[in-house]
């Protein structure tokens, strides 16, 4: 697909789906019927609160004055990165995050890392071997579990290997009042990392590897190629210094596109494992309605998408010259 | 080159096994009362039972028959793909469309909203109003509709600019025909294939959602879905009863989702004249 709009123009874009966004998160909650404050606070929150601090809460929140007021109280709050209080948690909302992001970004990490590379790999092997029985079996099963929901593959795996085989902890990051120190500590992170990473980085693969063997199946019929080969490159040379290098710009730019899917893939993935990352919070939040924490995650997501998309867009023009040349 | 797409997706293997796998699961929707002796809503007497001749994937935590549970759990999603498939491509066609040819600044206005919704990612959003909402499945369609145009609308419009400079358009401008005629007349029948192929993508998404945000519970309570099915399950993994009410149920909604992955592949296959040189290419 054509993309139209590049540097100004596509940073515009961003600011825009952004104002949309904050828009959305202060609109969603005043819509609710009833009082507003049960609607950004939940009404659970409610019951242990004592007059005094709904009346500050109200205050804060500018709730008995007009809406241009609670609109700049919302905003001088996000400037301040101050993204309410979680009730369940007993917490600002900011530092449960921070609290538990270093896991999810390990995990989501990790995870595009090595989906990114075996999917390169793989469909360069397999795009240069084109319709050998190879290439047709990986396609076929690649193509069959790229088409299942990301959560059902997590349950699959702690199924298999957890439950029925046993071979893998069930739950968690780290066995809890075990103790560990350095070499141990490691083992027992990788042990309970092997199966939420290995979801991730199947659910991620199918995508990265049909769009990098498409683009090689393509390539191979080009006249650098068939110069490569008359020249008498390597195989090895051929495939990835010619045909490999040549397919990394569809596949950064999907790579980048993929990012969101990633995020919400490691959401699901979290949930199933309990992974203690932001995932997990996400879905206690949501069981316990504490609408600030959930408002604060999917926030944090969203600012995350656009800003990798943003960067992807940049990175774009810089990867392929002639983008830059035709503006 | 004249392009046959819904000749070539018969031929299609893989497209041919997608379109089995929607037949069966559709097989199910349809004739869920026949197939099933149960109300999927009915408190049977036992929980937990394991499958027997009265229940073939046994009963559930609130004793409620697995098995026609899952079948009105098809109806569930290929109802909410269908409804998600033929609102968002309309809206895709009406928005693309108008742009192309009305051009200025409601081009790009639209356009502009295109772009900036695009870089929005729409399960986040999803999961925020769902949260708030606890959507009944109509306001979940809506909603699913309205987040999931912008990226056909921006095909539509570009298929539609290059369509409007061929001959037949302008001989039928020529002739005296406004823009409506040409639309519905002139630009949608060539549109075609590219809309079952958006429609389909759109289906898919819509499935994937709907399982999603019930998985997660942010879904109305009282419907009856694969993913809510699959969040009650997932809690009693320490009892073998996921071996008949998780992994069925997860079985069903990946035929469904693979099923139209690959009908979408196959499109897609046939509609690119890149891949057709080397379809060409081999037979020879």
């Amino acid at each position: 697909m054509k993309r139209e709009q590049f540097g100004r123009g596509s940073i515009l874009n961003y600011i825009i789906a952004l104002a949309a966004i904050f828009a959305l998160n202060f609109i969603l909650p005043r819509l609710m019927p009833g009082d507003p404050l049960h609607a950004i606070y939940g009404d659970e929150a409610l019951v242990a609160m004592t007059p005094e601090m709904e009346r500050s809460l109200i205050r804060e929140f500018a709730l008995d004055r007009s809406w241009i007021d609670q609109l700049q109280a919302y905003l001088m709050g996000l400037s301040h990165f101050d993204l309410g209080y979680s009730y369940y948690y007993k917490d600002q909302v900011s530092s449960v995050i921070m609290g538990a992001l270093p896991w999810t970004l390990l995990l989501t990490g990790l995870a595009l890392v090595i989906a990114t590379a075996l999917g390169i790999i793989l469909g360069i092997e397999s795009g240069y071997r084109r319709g050998e029985l190879l290439d047709r079996c990986i396609v076929a099963s690649l193509m069959f579990l790229s088409g299942f929901p990301d959560f059902f593959i997590g349950i699959l795996l702690l199924l298999l290997f957890g439950v029925a085989l046993g071979i893998a902890p069930l739950s968690g990051a780290i066995t809890p009042y075990a103790g560990l120190e350095g070499f141990g500590y490691l083992e027992d992170v990788i042990g309970h990392l092997a199966l939420p990473l290995s979801s991730l980085v199947l659910v991620q693969l199918g995508g990265i590897y049909l769009l990098t063997r498409n683009t090689i199946v393509s390539l191979m019929g080009e006249s650098f190629i068939l110069t490569a080969k008359a020249k008498g490159c390597s195989e090895f040379s051929i495939k990835y210094s010619h045909a490999g290098r040549n397919s990394l710009l569809p596949v950064t730019t999907a790579t980048g596109l993929r990012i969101p899917h990633l995020l919400t893939g490691a959401l699901f993935i979290e949930i199933i494992f309990s992974y203690p990352g932001v995932g997990s919070v996400l879905n206690t939040a949501l069981n316990a309605r504490d609408y600030p924490l959930i408002q604060g995650i999917l926030l944090l997501i969203t600012v995350a998408v656009l800003t990798a998309n943003l960067i992807v867009d940049l990175l774009y023009s810089r990867l392929d010259p002639r983008v830059r040349y035709a503006h | 080159m004249h392009i046959r797409p819904f000749r070539d997706l018969i031929n299609d293997r893989i497209a041919l096994s997608g379109l089995s796998m929607l037949a069966l699961i559709s097989f199910m929707a349809i004739f869920a009362p026949v197939l099933s002796d149960y109300s999927p809503y009915d408190y049977t007497g036992q929980i937990f039972s394991p499958p027997s001749a009265h229940h073939p994937l046994g009963t559930d935590s609130m004793g409620q028959d697995i098995w026609s549970r899952l079948l009105y759990g098809a109806r569930t999603s290929l109802f909410v793909a269908f409804a998600v498939a033929i609102l968002s491509s309309a809206l895709s066609l009406f928005i693309g469309a108008t742009s192309a040819l009305l051009g200025g600044i409601y081009e790009r206005f639209w356009m502009r909203v295109v772009d900036a919704m695009i870089s929005i990612p729409t399960i986040i959003v999803m999961i925020l109003v769902a949260a708030y909402l606890r959507p009944s499945i109509l306001l979940l369609i809506i909603l699913m509709s309205l987040f999931s145009w912008p990226g056909g609308a921006r095909i539509v419009r570009s298929q539609v600019l290059s369509l409007k400079e061929r001959m037949h358009v302008s001989a039928a401008r020529t002739f005296g025909a406004d823009w409506k005629h040409i639309l519905i007349n002139h630009i949608t029948p060539d549109l075609a294939p590219i809309i079952i192929a958006m429609m389909i993508q759109d289906a898919r998404r819509a499935v994937f959602m709907e399982a999603g945000l019930a998985f997660l519970g942010v879904s109305d309570p009282m419907m009856i879905s694969w993913g809510k099915m699959m969040q009650q399950a997932l809690a009693f993994t320490y009892l073998n009863v996921w071996e008949w009410w998780l992994v069925p149920t997860g079985l069903a909604l990946s035929l469904t989702l693979v099923g139209l992955s690959f009908i979408g592949f196959g499109l897609e296959a046939a509609m690119d004249p890149r891949l057709q040189k080397y379809k060409q290419r081999r037979v020879d």
